[in-house]
């Protein structure tokens, strides 16, 4: 599904990407985890095709087709989610409309036609009860004045709608309470699926409790220095990072 | 003197030689105005709310008195209608600054209409609270030739609580280059009264007379307005308006301003919160478009404890259009307890456009709370990036986000015909206005 070779970034000039490789098969859940600063977040932005960050060297495969050379938008068509670390607020683009939209637009690539608006209500106030949202989420602009946990829900929320090929979730666990993270991983779970894949980007292990990964990796440096399976990730929550930098220089 | 001030002096002589001056109350007022008027002159790029907008090719031409009829029958829904037809009280037509000749007749229950020269038997001092003494600041040297010149006007006195909206329809046409317009019109709101007033102006004909107009708005005890100017002029008009807002204690007013239209449009608005409690709330959709340059001048004073105000401005230019905010909130002393909020965002949609915006704050108290912001950039990134990311096309997404930075100013208007026919105006100034009609 998912091949990345030697990518190596650039964000405003510094190199925060420095040659990772990755691979990740249908129907897998990988882990990527690592020390504030290790890159993760840039390497999920640069994979959803943020524009201002420059890949200096290396190759992204995503079904075959060279992701690198895919606008942001043609990737999300081509079935490839990211849930945003720090989702923003749009003030003034309705949360259903930008959900109508996103849907219309990966239909229309695949050669569908566009949802029915009563077909499509029903779809979202199904998720939205799934998700455990408030109604006052379908009248509000996108992620106005919503709380942390709202904002990652919301993200979890269009994933479930778009139903991507491959999910690319950036911290998805950070800043969520118990419930919430329940709620979230529930989420995540439904979409595991032979045919698709996700990717959680995490900090912290506690994500992997609820939604158990297949394999777990150690970003840093802006590379991956470490690979495993899930014991990987409740060794590193009892040694620390510090384990695993010290290993490296070893 | 300029050729202007020259041409404007000549009709001020034909007024004055003319029987129009002993019948005048107002004679007495126009006489200050126009001694301070010709003894500055017009202002220049040297004047400090005047030195983003250049008059000189203004100032170099001769003007005449437009005339009050028109050619043709004027449709008001021929131009963009603001109102829906059954659900106003009236619309009143000004041509050239010239109220409807049945002015006086008209009966809104509510609302007392009364031409400015019929009522012009009364005593002076009835109308002295609706012109203030002759000042020599920049900002108000236009509405000194108004006073000087206007032949009449209109004289709006609200004494219930209206609830359907009442529309002044401001027609600027003419049959030759170089005419002058004064429109003149006076709001006055009695106490606990409340009111929507609509200015609407439009151009008929392919000739529009230079557009000198002020509206005074004093708003009594408790009294309530909401109040629009909408200028949907065409591309080579010259628009100078002016408002004066006075409010007395415990009084409220929004204003929405509103440039759709116009070559030049320079637009103040100049509020005094007199009295504890007045509240105003000013409302700026600047909308720069093809080559159209936009001056807004907004200056507040909190002339008294607990007043307060707030101003939000959205200014978007596209093409090789210009648009300035210029807005300044001045406390004065013992106006404890002021609150005051200045926000003022641009949008530059073209590398050849420009916003400038200066917010100032001029504060005499203690104990007041004025805070003020102002930005302008392009599209937000961050915002661009995540609806791309959403898999929305690049004009889908680029549209929406435009759309989105003026929703701040339409989501407070509350006449929803009116929001509705700004919004389909505005959306076909902007790029890419069909995909806007979409998802309207």
């Amino acid at each position: 599904m998912l091949v990345i070779s030697d990518l190596s970034a650039r964000v405003a000039g510094k190199e925060i990407l420095n040659g990772v490789n990755l691979t990740v098969n249908a129907g897998e859940v990988h882990a990527i985890m690592g020390p504030n600063g290790s890159g993760k977040s840039t390497l999920a932005q640069v994979l959803a095709g943020r524009e201002d960050y420059d890949v200096t060297r290396g190759s992204v495969l995503f079904e075959g087709r060279d992701l690198l050379a895919m606008r942001a938008e043609e990737r999300a068509r081509a079935g490839l989610f990211l849930g945003f670390q720090y989702p923003v607020e749009i003030p003034g683009v309705n949360n259903v409309y930008l959900l109508k939209a996103a849907l219309n637009a990966k239909r229309k690539a695949a050669g569908e036609p566009e949802v029915d608006a009563y077909e499509f209500l029903a779809l979202i106030r199904q998720k939205m009860k799934f998700m455990q949202m408030s109604e006052s989420f379908l009248t509000r602009g996108v992620n106005e004045g919503f709380s942390g946990g709202e904002k990652k829900r919301n993200e979890v929320l269009q994933m479930l709608v778009l139903e991507p090929k491959l999910a690319i979730l950036d911290e998805t666990d950070s800043g969520l309470d118990i419930d919430a993270l329940k709620v979230v991983s529930t989420g995540v779970n439904s979409l595991r699926d032979p045919k698709r894949a996700v990717v959680l980007v995490t900090h912290y292990q506690r994500l992997l409790d609820y939604v158990i990964p297949d394999q777990v990796h150690v970003l840093s440096g802006g590379r991956i220095v470490k690979s495993g399976d899930k014991s990987l990730a409740q060794e590193l929550e009892r040694r620390g990072y510090d384990w695993v930098m010290g290993a490296q220089v070893a | 003197m300029s050729a202007a001030l020259r041409s404007f002096e000549a009709q001020w002589r034909a007024r004055t030689a003319s029987g129009a001056r002993t019948a005048d109350a107002l004679q007495p007022i126009r006489d200050q105005a126009m001694q301070r008027f010709l003894k500055l002159g017009l202002p220049t790029l040297r004047d400090e709310t005047w030195r983003y907008t250049d008059l000189r090719s203004l100032a170099a031409q001769s003007f005449e008195a437009a005339a009050c009829e028109t050619l043709g029958e004027i449709d008001p829904k021929a131009s963009l209608s603001l109102v829906d037809a059954e659900r106003h009280a009236a619309t009143l037509v000004m041509i050239n600054g010239c109220p409807p000749a049945n002015a006086s007749d008209t009966v809104i229950n509510g609302i007392e209409i009364s031409s400015i020269k019929a009522l012009s038997k009364l005593d002076p001092n009835f109308w002295s609270r609706f012109f203030p003494a002759a000042s020599d600041a920049d900002q108000r040297r236009w509405v000194l030739l108004n006073t000087a010149l206007f032949d009449d006007g209109l004289y709006l006195k609200i004494t219930q609580q209206v609830a359907a909206p009442l529309v002044i329809l401001h027609v600027s046409t003419g049959e030759r280059a170089h005419e002058a317009a004064h429109p003149r019109i006076i709001i006055d709101a009695a106490p606990g009264s409340s009111a929507t007033i609509i200015e609407h102006h439009v151009a008929h004909g392919d000739i529009a007379p230079l557009n000198n107009s002020n509206t005074h708005i004093s708003l009594a005890r408790d009294a309530q307005l909401e109040h629009y100017r909408v200028y949907s002029t065409s591309a080579g008009t010259t628009h100078l308006d002016s408002l004066d807002i006075h409010q007395a204690r415990g009084s409220q007013c929004r204003q929405f301003t509103i440039t759709l239209g116009g070559g030049l449009v320079r637009s103040s608005l100049e509020a005094r919160l007199n009295e504890p409690g007045a509240s105003l709330d000013s409302y700026s959709l600047l909308v720069g478009h093809a080559d159209r340059h936009v001056d807004c001048v907004n200056i507040v004073t909190h002339a008294a404890p607990d007043t307060r105000s707030r101003q939000t401005a959205r200014a978007i230019a596209s093409d090789v259009s210009r648009v300035i905010f210029n807005s300044k909130v001045i406390v004065n002393a013992g106006a404890v307890n002021s609150n005051s909020q200045q926000s003022c965002r641009g949008l530059l949609l073209s590398p050849t456009a420009e916003i400038d915006t200066r917010p100032q704050l001029e504060i005499h108290a203690d104990e007041v709370k004025c805070a003020h912001g102002a930005t302008t950039g392009r599209l937000d990134p961050d915002m661009l990036f995540y609806l791309l990311s959403r898999g929305l096309d690049r004009e889908t997404a680029q549209s929406l986000l435009v759309y989105a930075f003026l929703a701040d100013v339409l989501t407070g208007m509350s006449v929803a015909s009116a929001r509705s026919a700004i919004e389909n105006a505005l959306i076909s100034q902007l790029p890419d206005s069909q995909i806007l009609r979409n998802f309207r």
